[in-house]
């Protein structure tokens, strides 16, 4: 009995001892992505926003508030993207550590500049977002950016470990930047493309291709008919290279203007996971570039 | 001999050569002065340019502190706003504004409306009026206090003036997964208690809470502690401490202090990634002074209400969903119901239930939905001096609704009643057409 009792005892403290690596909660699954490489598997990744779904219209499920309230850091995009579910899952994980202005609380898009930045801005404009673009994750300056953040705030949570972070972040830099040798040679410059949402803006600031028009009328808004007719009109004259759209927005009225108008469709991953071969953020931006070529 | 004749011819050697370049030292003086003449000139030039030079860098310095005055200085990246609350007011809290106004009608007249009650369980008519309705503007403040409080108001504005229905903190640094609640604020109990009315997903409150708590629920002064304990799946537990003030399930004047007491739990599993049940039991308990059991009576004594509550979500994607929601409440109640009129005292026991069940099917910005009501499910004792009253027919409604969602912020409604709630045979066929529409401050939907 005396052995039972001691073999529990040794089981719970073994288990404990694999605990203490820093819990770490996500919303977005390229965040994760990020933390992975930073932390690799000293973390414990928890990741609320499947990559099938849709960041703007998530719902804060319990499962949600759950995670939260074990996390010790609790990561997000920012910019407004999560303002319909995050407030309400941080308030209620009733956890102080990743309330606003703790360490635990960390907002990825205080790393980089966002773009097209509204000087004035009212909801007759759509679901336009009064920080600017929150889809920055498509861009490798915003992420070696947001990688050391990242690797910064773990180090605060997780002194311990600080050297650790820092030679996993020189690693995932020197990838980062090996890799961005063979994006730039990709010659996107001057392509131009229609898309459903504004999701790709970051990346064809730095890889020079055009957005030439969007399928939504106004961010969040599905198209009229009308918008759609004179998509069409557009396009038969400016003859774009692709329509992109992105696997939650569904292609149905990709392939509708692709019918009128023979420009190809095509489904572009937005997120870690949202494709098979999407895997990691790297290979992600791997797909998405040879996609668009 | 032969020393001296070579230092001689050296001598002359020399003196003849020396003799040779004389006037060639001259020539060669004069041309080293003209050099360094003009070496003097190059050099007054070459100043002249430092001093030139000199001169146009202090300009462009003097510029360029002029530049850097007018721009203003870059916030450090750490005072960069943050998305969590909403940046756009930093100093002041954010505020939102929800409109929620229908047009009404009814197979009733007027007058049959207002006296339309729920006989052996709610004296309360039907306020709408035929026609156009305003139900209330609603303003919604919220905010971080300090690092250890967020504070929220909702204060709705109809047409007879403002009214505080909540305004509560809520604290954010306790350990241990507590969070404390305080101040006037919607209760725990149950699913749809702890909802406002505009995102209810019909236009009215289920019959169960009309019958058992008024038609705006329990929303009470007092205090709430949450628990949610690190398990592996979420269950959270609470308690409160009320004044006691709701006007159909305790009373002000029933006892001085607080006199209502709540508990609830909450269990959520999500089944697969796009499908969650939410349950659980809650009770509430107090003293009871109201004249809400019939017209012309006062009832004191004890009421407890029991709920049970039970969610299904199924959203595989943004432009699709489907919710089944279902609520069971059962109330006891033992006292004195007095006729204020007749000045007579009998003692009152009410053992009473009452249940939903409603489902919502969205797809794209629609969402249609359905709901059947029921008084007196199983248990429908109303014993006054050792007998059983009987009121006539079980009380029941069936609901059917069709919404527009243009956006997020904008709601049409379109939703028909058949209501059978007034036991006398007599049907209420009610019509709504609904508009709510929020300004202002993205506030977070409850799950």
């Amino acid at each position: 009995m005396k052995k039972i009792i001691l073999l529990l005892l040794i089981n719970m403290c073994l288990s404990t001892a694999a605990f203490a690596e820093v819990k770490v909660v996500t919303t977005l699954p390229w965040i994760g992505s990020i933390a992975r490489e930073i932390g690799k598997d000293r973390l414990d990744i928890t990741t609320l926003i499947k990559p099938n779904q849709d960041p703007h219209f998530a719902e804060a499920k319990p499962s949600m508030i759950l995670a939260a309230r074990k996390a010790d850091i609790f990561m997000y995009n920012g910019l407004d993207l999560e303002i319909g579910y995050l407030p309400r899952i941080i308030e209620s994980s009733n956890n102080p550590k990743i309330q606003p202005g703790k360490r635990g609380n960390l907002d990825c898009s205080q790393f980089i500049e966002s773009i097209e930045k509204p000087s004035s801005v009212d909801r007759s404009m759509g679901d336009v977002h009064p920080l600017g673009n929150p889809h920055y994750h498509l861009s490798s300056k915003n992420i070696l950016k947001v990688a050391e953040g990242i690797s910064a705030a773990l180090s605060g949570i997780d002194p311990g470990n600080t050297s650790y972070y820092n030679s996993n972040l020189q690693s995932f830099k020197d990838d980062l930047n090996e890799k961005l040798k063979q994006w730039t040679k990709k010659s996107l410059k001057g392509r131009r493309y229609v898309t459903n949402h504004k999701y790709f803006e970051y990346l064809a600031r730095e890889l020079g291709f055009q957005i030439i028009g969007y399928i939504e009328p106004k961010p969040g808004i599905p198209p009229s008919a009308g918008h759609i007719e004179e998509l069409i009109e557009m396009m038969k004259k400016t003859k774009p290279d692709a329509i992109l759209t992105t696997a939650y927005s569904g292609k149905k009225e990709a392939d509708l203007l692709s019918l009128k108008t023979g420009v190809k469709v095509k489904v572009l991953p937005h997120d870690v996971g949202a494709s098979d071969s999407a895997r990691d953020w790297l290979t992600l931006m791997d797909t998405i570039i040879r996609t668009l070529e | 001999m032969e020393i001296k004749t070579i230092s001689i011819m050296l001598i002359l050697v020399c003196a003849i050569t020396s003799q040779a370049y004389g006037s060639d030292i001259e020539s060669r003086l004069s041309a080293l002065e003209k050099t360094i003449q003009q070496q003097g000139k190059t050099i007054e030039e070459q100043q002249k340019v430092i001093g030139e030079l000199k001169e146009e860098l202090k300009k462009t310095r003097k510029e360029e502190i002029a530049r850097a005055e007018e721009k203003p200085m870059e916030e450090p990246k750490t005072q960069k706003a943050t998305g969590l609350f909403g940046s756009s007011a930093l100093t002041n809290p954010n505020i939102s504004l929800v409109l929620n106004t229908f047009a009404y009608t009814s197979n009733l007249s007027q007058k049959e409306l207002e006296l339309r009650n729920i006989p052996g369980y709610t004296n309360t008519g039907i306020e709408n009026r035929k026609g156009f309705n305003l139900d209330s503007a609603e303003l919604f403040l919220f905010a971080p206090v300090d690092p250890y409080f967020n504070l929220y108001a909702t204060i709705p504005v109809t047409e007879d003036g403002a009214e505080l229905e909540e305004a509560y903190f809520v604290t954010t640094a306790l350990p241990y997964g507590l969070q404390i609640k305080g101040g006037k604020f919607k209760s725990g109990f149950g699913r749809i208690n702890s909802q406002h009315p505009h995102a209810w997903d019909f236009v009215d409150i289920p019959l169960a809470y009309k019958a058992f708590s008024g038609p705006e629920g329990v929303t009470e002064k007092g205090v709430q502690l949450t628990y949610l304990p690190p398990l592996p799946f979420y269950t959270l537990l609470g308690a409160e401490i009320l004044q006691g003030e709701n006007d159909i399930l305790f009373g002000s004047d029933a006892k001085p202090g607080p006199h209502a007491y709540t508990l609830f739990a909450k269990a959520s599993f999500d089944l697969t990634d796009n499908s969650t049940i939410l349950f659980g039991p809650s009770i509430m308990t107090g003293k009871t002074k109201t004249d809400s059991v019939a017209d012309d009576t006062e009832f004191r004594g004890t009421s407890t209400l029991y709920g049970l509550d039970f969610t299904y979500k199924w959203k595989p994607s943004k432009t699709q969903s489907l919710t089944v929601q279902s609520e069971y409440l059962y109330r006891r109640q033992n006292g004195d119901l007095e006729d204020t009129v007749a000045l007579t005292t009998e003692p009152l026991k009410r053992a009473q239930d009452g249940f939903y069940l409603q489902s919502i099917y969205q797809i794209d910005r629609w969402r249609v939905g359905a709901r059947y009501d029921v008084l007196g499910l199983f248990k429908d004792d109303y014993i006054l001096s050792g007998t059983n009253q009987d009121f006539g027919k079980k009380p029941w409604r069936a609901s059917g609704m069709v919404e527009f969602n243009p956006t997020e912020f904008s709601r049409i409604r379109l939703q028909y009643n058949h209501d059978k709630s007034a036991r006398d045979g007599k049907t209420n066929q009610e019509l709504f057409l609904q508009f709510v529409f929020g300004i202002g401050a993205h506030g977070a939907h409850q799950f």
